[in-house]
């Protein structure tokens, strides 16, 4: 028992050191983001003395952080909002329909999930801007829909599987059409998939970087993220103002993980395992 | 239902996904295969066949790409080992705690919410201002190192920053892996008087074999197409001594010459790599999985 609990001892140490080192950089940006320029050459390390919020109000100002979050979010909803509507359409489809003809497309969407992304960028810069996207938010959107629907369709795939026939047989039964049986009594009962994706898809989309970058031409129409590259590029060195734009473009994403932690790591493992 | 009807029920349903699907991945792909056999240079209208020339110059004439595939590559090997070791290592030491377990799991995973690109910048603050003071004003002298400036040390800072954003998600999947093995199994082996690290080998290592397949595959996948790390802390340089293969095909395409063809073609090595090396990595480790 004393052997138990010397180990026990040892692993939590272990585990603390550990932590205290990964959250290093973020407790340094904290920290540093309310001190001078000339307070952090004078020590990184020291709590500040004074707060000096004002590196947040000139941040908030430079990365124009209403304007890039409200950017983001509609870049989110048009891109999830689609991948859901059509992956789940397919991928329930796909799932309930044999033969080679369904199994062909199937497999076309599932194998395209190797396929990097940067072997695609050149044509697909080339695509959007034929197809006047480029430059617009909701265009970006709908590209994450075409570059997202594949996983999507994968997962719906497997998970329809464990919804019983008979509902929807008994709803067309009742004179319900194909369309209307999905979206009234199937579609509700995918919602734990429907989460997973849901998570999984804004967790890459919010946090993307080089298909904003490729296709976002117009300082507004940047997302957050594009606009904080942008001032860490344009105010090199300065550094209250860089960690208080991180702070601030840091800030959605983990509220967001205090609040959907456990559906984030139920998505992951979910998605892996499927996967 | 009738066999047309079947097909317009399952076209009409999967319809809206294909539609997006051959927009923005069939196409850009058959069209990166088709310009990576054209002399295309982007700001041209015409361009003309060429061939495998665009293949035979990048191996041939073009050492930057050479040498930031050796990079990448090096940069890979590394990470698949190193994401892999250090998540599996914090997820056993975890999963036996009980009252901090979900504490810990709360702080190890949340760098990874944050984006890899804000997750750089704000390592660049670390590696370029608290770790010299930090050395100047303490006994740790070897913290002041050119981190970003000197490439031999600007590997480790880039696998630093990944490791740092990237294990957490890993550590997931193997934390899941470990609660789905049977605590009778572990009995078991303790009975038969098994210590600690033959319990771990021959017991907790083959059960969540099926984890350690997904890991790996998801860890090849991403660290071939690493590119914001580098971005954000090197931007490839100095130089392009940490220049990354995607990073070289970006600058190819989009910052120097805009000879979308010949970066098409450099695309195509990527592709023809990724799906080499994974297709042999599941085929491996899937093989055991049976085996074990």
């Amino acid at each position: 028992m004393t052997k138990n609990r010397a180990s026990g001892l040892l692993i939590n140490t272990v585990l603390t050191i550990l932590a205290a080192v990964t959250m290093f950089p973020v407790y340094m940006a904290l920290v540093n983001s309310v001190k001078t320029q000339g307070q952090m050459f004078e020590s990184v390390m020291a709590l500040p003395t004074e707060f000096h919020f004002e590196n947040y109000s000139q941040a908030f100002n430079q990365i124009n952080l209403l304007g890039s979050t409200l950017n983001s979010v509609i870049v989110s909803l048009v891109g999830i909002g689609g991948i859901i509507f059509a992956a789940g359409l397919a991928g329930y489809k796909l799932s309930r329909t044999p033969g080679r003809l369904s199994a062909f497309i199937f497999i076309m969407f599932v194998s395209s999930m190797l396929v990097p992304f940067h072997s695609i960028m050149i044509s697909l810069t080339r695509v959007a801007k034929a197809l006047g996207l480029q430059g617009t938010t909701w265009g970006l959107g709908i590209i994450y829909v075409g570059l997202g629907v594949n996983m999507a369709i994968f997962l719906y795939h497997g998970f329809v599987k464990s919804v019983p026939r008979e509902l929807e047989e008994s709803a067309q039964m009742d004179g319900c059409g194909e369309f209307q049986t999905y979206f009234r009594i199937i579609f509700p009962l995918l919602l734990p998939i429907t989460v997973t994706i849901g998570i999984l898809d804004f967790l890459w989309v919010w946090n993307d970087f080089l298909l904003p970058l490729l296709m976002l031409t117009n300082v507004d129409r940047y997302t957050l993220i594009l606009s904080t590259n942008m001032l860490f590029g344009e105010y090199n060195k300065e550094w209250s103002l860089i960690l208080a734009a991180l702070v601030l473009t840091a800030i959605p994403v983990v509220i967001i993980y205090a609040f959907c932690q456990r559906f984030i790591m139920e998505g992951i493992t979910e998605g892996a395992v499927k996967g | 239902m009738s066999t047309r009807n079947k097909y317009v029920s399952l076209f009409a349903f999967t319809a809206p996904a294909l539609i997006f699907y051959i927009a923005f991945l069939l196409i850009p792909m058959i069209g990166a295969f088709y310009y990576s056999f054209t002399d295309w240079n982007g700001l041209n209208r015409d361009y003309d066949l060429i061939g495998f020339a665009n293949f035979v110059e990048v191996f041939k004439e073009d050492p930057d790409f050479v040498n930031s595939l050796w990079f990448t590559l090096k940069y890979v090997i590394v990470m698949v080992v190193l994401q892999n070791v250090f998540a599996l290592f914090l997820a056993v030491l975890i999963e036996s705690r009980t009252r901090s377990k979900g504490l810990f799991r709360t702080l190890f995973f949340m760098p990874n919410m944050i984006s890899v690109i804000i997750s750089a910048f704000m390592w660049t603050f670390i590696f370029s201002q608290v770790l010299p003071q930090i050395a100047e004003k303490t006994a740790f002298t070897f913290l002041n190192q050119s981190w970003i400036g000197d490439p031999k040390f600007s590997f480790y800072s880039i696998l630093i920053v990944s490791l740092w954003n990237g294990v957490g998600y890993m550590m997931i999947i193997y934390l899941a892996g470990l609660q789905g093995v049977p605590q009778s199994l572990k009995e078991a082996a303790v009975i038969d008087g098994a210590n600690a690290w033959q319990r771990f080998r021959s017991v907790t290592l083959p059960m969540i074999a099926p984890a350690i397949t997904i890991c790996l595959f998801l860890t090849l996948n991403s660290s071939f197409k690493v590119f914001e790390v580098v971005y954000g802390l090197t931007g490839g340089g100095p130089g392009r001594s940490t220049q990354v293969v995607t990073m070289n095909i970006y600058e190819e395409a989009f910052s120097n010459n805009f000879r979308y063809g010949y970066a098409s073609a450099k695309s195509i090595i990527l592709f023809a790599l990724v799906l080499i090396l994974t297709l042999i990595q599941v085929g491996v480790t899937k093989k055991r999985e049976v085996e074990a």
